[in-house]
């Protein structure tokens, strides 16, 4: 689905991820990536086939779009370095004149030698990239920059007949700021608040729909 | 030797006989078997002393040893020298009673008890208690030594285990006692209580192999005694007994009638008509115990009687399991000085302590099963020969018909099974770990062990292979698992090695697990009690609710904690706690069909019977009252549609799976769409469209051949298995719950049950975990055994279809039931006004037309 934001066509899909066509930019938000080999280290029995549908989800998305940029807004890592790290680098090898950005989240800890080492570019703060501002979490301060963010994971529940309910990761839209679902398949989903004039992308098994 | 003859029993008659006391003849049973040897269970009615018949059975054993060890000792002294001083240091003798309690409460009065007989009796021994609310010091001088006496909870037992260097602990210890064994039976609890008593049997025998470790229960009357036995001591190799007491708990059961049936009745509505009623029975008891099904009706029903009665204001108080702990203890002490009136309580006032000012106990709405009510009316008349009074206040006028069905239960003893929890590998997987904290395990010795239980008796090896995989590898491949690190092997025991890891699961052992709840404080400070995350999500800032009997009004969440102050209002909404609904137990639901024959025949002495007649009079005029041999259908055309009503009797639970297998049949034949509704006596299935459903399918609908296929199709047993999933996650250490309204420390190893569930059903489908919440979904939430047996007996009566004009006295309260899921208070106030009214004018047309017919 593609939409029109702030003058942008975006396309929204379903794989989680919003193409921008004029940057040819392909921006995710919380891959968490090695959060699996954190949990199995912690001794709670997470299969690593996880991430490995995470990077063919990638990977798919990469030859589907053929970005020069993939942007990541937060989260990217997940800790430390671990094997899921290692597995992530020679992913990386299949796609060596692809730009990787990184503005970091809360759970980007790696050292810089290391992201370096990935070849990836790493903005602590923010990025600014006309009309819009790439951050991980929604800043307190609005400007002229419409922000693009991740971190809450948004979820929506939709209501059906006979008391049906399901719950769904979404895109969400809101006046100042929107957020893009988390990346992961191992990640949660929660609820956002709907204010007026917002709007909600919900992703299903088959395709993006509005809500 | 004699027991009679022993110093040690003697010593006992002769304390009990200064407090002009007698033992009872199951007592004196059980001190018998104790001192022969036997293993065994003790069931009499409560306020009978079930206690000391254990408790003094290993106290009298305790004199008649040391009886002997001094007769030893005398001798010694003769014969050296004379100037041994008299009076020694207190020499401990170790461990030597376990006493297992479900409840922390009970652990307080029970250890005062036990030292006031200890210090009649110049016993020098200590009794402790270690539980959850044990402070740290107390458990540290536990541990450099142990009372004679530990009260402790089945957790508290696992976490004494995964601790270092336990086995010396048990070398002293005489006997195993599980006090209310029949509430822990039929819970995971009771498995981990048998986890851990085969674990301590096994140490001991390790070390002293000749010793003999005898294992007592203490439960009330359950239907299934034997088994009960067979789980708490499923050894072969040791004499085992029940002993019965023969002695009757007299119960008053006495039902508040109305002045006036309503022609329909629905739940909720005739209740509070009549709590006018209750106040004159609260003036002349002493303290009343007011017994609420949820926590929501409680807060209602306190917020009611205030209404009705300023002057009560101070003298009753609201005990749920959802108010603060302190607060809670603070209205038991009150309870126990009298100086309470009243208390409104759910069943977390079920069990526990004797309060000896309690006199009177009154249930609100149908207690669900025959079990529940008595215990509950043993709550007042503690005292043996005393009589527990229980007055019955029904919600609906038909539970009138379940209060005579109660009392013919209570009276020809039908009382329901506890099916023992087996199988539950998220229990064991806790339990390994636990013990892999603790000082290791060997697991070809470990799998022995367990496969003595009753709970893993069927444990097979592969699933135990499984589960060693599990804590050790992850999980099935081992590239699927690459850095998983829990067990590890060293010195030829499975280990624990990482003390972060350890820490944490020492916190999270045990089974309840609790819903997100937020802890609700006040802005100047002090608890009031919790409430779920749910329902705080959906409120704003300014708004009231109530809580422990206050109206509050909420301020806003601040570190998981939600402050508020008291508001100037006088009622506010209820919060609604999550937590299933009670349903009807196969033997009420039986003796409950009887009675509705027994109503129109007037076979009967129930005055309720007789009260409710001119309801069962319009009932078989406009319908059918079905007879013990009948299954009525009902057929009834309004605006909303085609009504399709049954009423099989067996409870909600179970109607509610009948209900989805009967829709999906139906349509199997023809494209047809439901909504369904039920109650504990029938269910509805309600379509635009005409059912196609006369006497000659129906038998065939409510047939039992293809029920395991055809259940598996109509319902959505993926949604059921993961709620299931839910608690099993927890339990086996996936999740991390954190303590109820505690801040999480460990926010970056925080995920969902939902999530592991959908990560286990797409990459590792053999995962046993996965396996046993379809099982426990299947045989718990579904129960299909009961829902075989309720189709078979369909099977074999006479169905009756009446097609009926407008709602009927029976379907009615399962009409407003569902209604009621969707629409306000108000809303549904009138709608049912409307309704009546309805059916009314369609009974007076009916009246006329048969006049006329009548004339003509």
């Amino acid at each position: 689905m593609t939409i029109n934001c702030k003058g942008e066509s975006l396309v929204l899909d379903k794989d989680k991820a919003i193409y921008w066509e004029s940057k040819k930019m392909l921006i995710i938000s919380d891959l968490h990536l090695g959060k699996g080999a954190h949990f199995r280290r912690a001794g709670i029995q997470v299969p690593a086939t996880v991430m490995e549908t995470d990077l063919d989800k990638l990977s798919r998305l990469i030859s589907k779009f053929a970005p020069q940029i993939l942007l990541v807004t937060g989260d990217m890592f997940h800790h430390q370095m671990n094997t899921e790290v290692e597995t992530f680098r020679l992913w990386r090898t299949q796609f060596p004149d692809l730009r990787i950005i990184l503005v970091k989240g809360n759970h980007d800890l790696l050292r810089e030698e290391d992201y370096a080492g990935l070849s990836i570019e790493v903005h602590s703060k923010e990025l600014l990239y006309f009309p819009f501002r790439f951050v991980h979490d929604q800043p307190r301060d609005f400007d002229e920059y419409y922000n693009i963010t991740g971190h809450i994971h948004p979820g929506i529940t939709i209501y059906g007949k006979a008391r049906q309910q399901i719950k769904l990761p979404c895109f969400y839209f809101g006046s100042t700021c929107a957020i893009l679902p988390a990346f992961s398949v191992f990640t949660g989903l929660s609820k956002i608040r709907a204010e007026e004039g917002d709007q909600f992308y919900a992703i299903t098994p088959e395709k993006v729909v509005r809500v | 030797m004699m027991l009679e003859k022993s110093t040690g029993y003697k010593k006992v008659i002769r304390w009990l006989k200064s407090s002009k006391k007698k033992p009872f003849k199951f007592q004196t049973d059980a001190w018998q078997y104790y001192a022969e040897g036997y293993s065994g269970l003790v069931n009499a009615p409560t306020g009978f002393g079930k206690t000391f018949s254990m408790f003094l059975a290993v106290v009298i054993d305790e004199l008649n040893n040391q009886e002997a060890i001094k007769g030893t000792i005398v001798h010694n002294k003769k014969s050296n020298t004379k100037d041994i001083p008299v009076k020694k240091a207190r020499k401990p003798a170790g461990l030597k009673l376990i006493w297992i309690t479900p409840l922390r409460s009970l652990a307080k009065d029970l250890a005062r008890a036990m030292t006031e007989v200890c210090t009649a009796l110049e016993l020098d021994w200590h009794v402790g208690v270690r539980n959850g609310d044990t402070p740290q010091n107390e458990k540290l001088k536990q541990k450099k030594q142990m009372p004679e006496v530990l009260i402790i909870t089945p957790e508290s037992m696992h976490l004494l285990l995964a601790q270092k260097d336990t086995a010396n602990y048990f070398s002293d210890l005489q006997c195993i006692v599980a006090d209310e064994w029949h509430e822990l039976l039929g819970s995971k609890r009771g498995v981990m209580a048998e986890l851990a008593i085969s674990r301590i049997r096994g140490l001991l025998m390790e070390k002293h192999p000749e010793r003999l470790l005898r294992i007592w229960g203490i439960s009330a009357t359950i239907g299934n005694m034997e088994q009960a036995l067979d789980v708490l001591v499923p050894y072969e190799d040791v004499l085992k007994t029940i002993v019965v007491a023969d002695l009757e708990k007299k119960i008053e059961i006495k039902s508040i009638l109305p002045d006036h049936i309503d022609m329909l009745p629905w739940a909720g509505h005739l209740g509070h008509k009549l709590a006018h009623k209750l106040l004159p029975i609260i003036e002349k008891s002493k303290t009343t115990l007011i017994f609420c099904n949820t926590r929501g009706q409680a807060e209602l029903w306190y917020q009611n009687l205030l209404k009705l009665d300023e002057n009560l204001a101070g003298q009753i108080a609201i005990h749920h399991g959802s108010i603060d702990y302190e607060l809670r203890n603070w209205i038991e002490d009150a309870i126990h000085t009298g100086v309470l009136k009243a208390v409104i309580s759910t069943s977390s006032l079920d069990l526990g302590v004797d309060f000896k000012p309690v006199d009177t106990v009154i249930q609100i709405g149908s207690p669900k099963g025959v079990a529940r009510f008595l215990q509950r009316a043993g709550r007042s008349g503690h005292s043996p020969y005393e009589t527990s009074r229980i007055y019955f206040l029904p919600t609906h006028a038909l539970e009138l018909v379940e209060a005579a069905a109660i009392k013919e239960a209570a009276k020809t003893h039908n009382i329901e099974s506890r099916e023992p929890v087996v199988m539950s590998f998220d229990v064991l997987i806790q339990y390994m770990v636990t013990l892999a904290v603790g000082d290791g395990f060997d697991d070809q010795k470990l799998f022995e062990e367990v496969k003595n239980t009753f709970a893993f008796k069927e444990l097979e090896l592969s699933e135990w292979n499984w589960m060693m995989q599990f804590i050790t590898t992850g999980g099935e491949s081992l590239t699927a698992y690459t850095e998983f690190s829990k067990v590890e092997k060293e010195d030829g025991l499975w280990k624990v090695k990482s003390r972060q890891m350890a820490m944490r699961h020492r916190l999270h052992i045990g089974t309840i697990v609790s819903d997100a709840m937020i802890k609700v404080k006040y802005l100047t400070g002090g608890y009031v009690g919790m409430v779920e995350e749910s329902f705080l999500s959906k409120i704003k800032p300014g708004n009231s609710f109530t809580l422990a009997g206050r109206v509050l009004e909420f301020i806003m969440v601040k570190e998981m904690i939600a402050l508020v102050r008291k508001s100037r209002l006088k009622t506010a909404i209820t919060p609604s706690w999550m937590g299933g609904r009670m349903s009807l137990t196969a033997n009420l639901g039986a003796i409950l069909r009887r009675k509705y024959n027994q109503t129109l025949d007037k076979t009967h002495e129930d005055e309720e019977l007789d009260i409710i007649l001119p309801l069962f009079e319009r009932q078989a005029k406009v319908s059918h009252v079905p007879k013990d041999d009948e299954f009525l259908i009902e057929l009834i055309k309004t605006r909303d549609g085609y009504h399709f009503f049954a009423y099989p009797f067996e409870g909600r639970q179970v109607h509610e799976i009948m209900a989805a297998l009967i829709a999906y049949r139906l349509s199997k034949s023809k494209p047809i769409s439901f909504s369904i509704a039920m109650n504990d006596y029938g269910f509805e299935l309600l379509s635009e469209q005409p059912i196609p459903l006369d006497e000659e399918n129906i038998k065939l609908l409510f047939s039992p051949a293809n029920l395991g296929e055809d259940i598996v199709a109509s319902i959505n047993s993926t949604e059921m298995a993961r709620r299931k999933f839910r608690d099993i996650a927890c339990i086996s250490g996936l999740v991390f719950q954190g303590f109820p309204g505690k801040y999480v420390a460990n926010k970056h190893l925080q995920s969902s049950s939902a999530l592991f569930f959908n990560v286990f059903s797409d990459y590792d489908k053999h995962n046993l975990l996965l396996r046993q919440a379809y099982d426990e979904a299947f045989y718990q939430q579904i129960e299909e055994p009961r829902l075989a047996a309720a189709l078979h007996r369909i099977q074999g009566s006479k169905v009756i279809i009446v097609r009926a004009e407008s709602y009927t006295p029976l379907c009615f309260p399962i009409k407003v039931d569902s209604l009621r899921e969707n629409m306000s208070s108000e809303e549904l106030g009138e709608r049912i006004a409307r309704m009546t009214a309805e059916a009314d004018k369609k009974e007076e047309q009916a009246q006329r037309r048969r006049k006329n017919d009548h004339q003509l």
